[in-house]
């Protein structure tokens, strides 16, 4: 018997009763469409079909917005590396917004790269910007995987490895710094 | 069918990024939904959401200066009616457990990881409209009931402590 079954078994109980209630929801389908409805409710692919013709639709005036974006990156690097906090804020918005959305417009290698950016201003907090290197690297990363969106897959992994052990290093040295 | 539903839903979406909106709201328009409403942040949000009283609220987790953990809250501490369950999508790129499990303990209904795709939006959506959890209400938490599968147990009863009403 492990001690956890001996807890259990065992002891007395001597927590206070807790008041729990639980509440059935009625289905919105069901309140909305009444005697129509018709259980269960399955994933339509024509629905999904449209959805996806949507996103594409959307894909190429994303692309065209990435490039911009990623000029604005370019210039802002500069600065809040130099102790702008506004060009801090503005980059990382951008950034962030990349990881958000370049996957889901049809640039996975883009979001990732900006994701791998974003967990680095995250983690590395206000010392992040002590130095521009790893945000140029990034940035060089994302505007090749844009515009080369053919490129191999390996290699852009192997950029995107390349990338994870520059902020390890850079971490280690952080703490090496204390 | 899948369409007449969708045609008589009001969903509240929120998010900083305008693209994500425009995301969010064409992909629910290309679904049927006619009422889409859309706010910034949280502080935002909540004027909406008293206006329009949606029947789905999908949010973004990180916003300034209120962002979707506390409006999120904030919604399941209406007391006193059905507004308060309203299922909540939070939809975040921060996928690291503690924003998971932050999510789940305030009484998120569904998480959605970005990038999002055209499936998971669609198959989140049918799971909150058709097929909702219960709702558990107790000192400490107040959302969708956890346990998504009733599976067999064979460890002690560690419920005897709890007292239901």
């Amino acid at each position: 018997m492990t001690d956890l079954d001996k807890k259990l078994h065992k002891e007395p109980k001597k927590e206070t009763p807790t008041d729990v209630r639980f509440v059935r929801v009625p289905s919105i389908v069901e309140r909305k469409l009444g005697a129509d409805y018709v259980a269960p409710m399955r994933l339509d692919p024509r629905v999904l079909d449209q959805m996806q013709t949507t996103i594409k639709g959307l894909e190429t005036r994303y692309g065209d917005a990435l490039r911009g974006q990623i000029q604005t990156l370019l210039a802002l690097v500069e600065p809040a590396c130099g102790g702008d906090t506004e060009a801090r804020g503005r980059l990382y918005a951008i950034v962030h917004d990349m990881r958000g959305l370049a996957g889901t417009f049809g640039h996975p290698m883009v979001g990732r790269f900006a994701n791998s950016l974003c967990n680095y201003i995250e983690s590395a907090g206000i010392t992040a910007w002590n130095d521009d290197t790893i945000f140029q690297f990034h940035l060089d990363a994302i505007r090749e995987a844009l515009e080369s969106p053919g490129a191999d897959p390996a290699i852009t992994l192997e950029t995107l490895n390349a990338l994870q052990k520059l902020i390890a290093a850079s971490a280690a040295e952080r703490r090496r710094l204390g | 069918m899948t369409h007449s539903i969708f045609k008589k839903l009001t969903v509240l979406v929120v998010d900083d990024s305008a693209y994500m909106r425009h995301l969010l709201m064409t992909l629910l328009q290309a679904l049927g939904v006619s009422n889409v409403h859309v706010a910034a942040e949280g502080a935002e949000a909540w004027e909406l959401f008293r206006r329009h009283e949606p029947d789905i609220v999908i949010t973004d987790a990180a916003m300034l200066p209120i962002d979707g953990f506390t409006f999120a809250e904030r919604l399941r501490n209406i007391t006193g009616g059905a507004l308060g369950m309203v299922p909540i999508i939070m939809v975040s790129g921060h996928t690291d457990l503690a924003s998971i499990e932050r999510a789940r303990d305030i009484g998120i209904t569904e998480f959605l990881s970005k990038p999002i795709s055209a499936r998971s939006l669609y198959q989140r959506l049918i799971q909150v409209i058709d097929r909702p959890r219960q709702f558990v209400e107790t000192p400490t938490y107040r959302g969708p009931d956890r346990r998504r599968r009733n599976l067999p147990y064979d460890g002690g009863d560690r419920r005897g402590v709890v007292a239901l009403l």
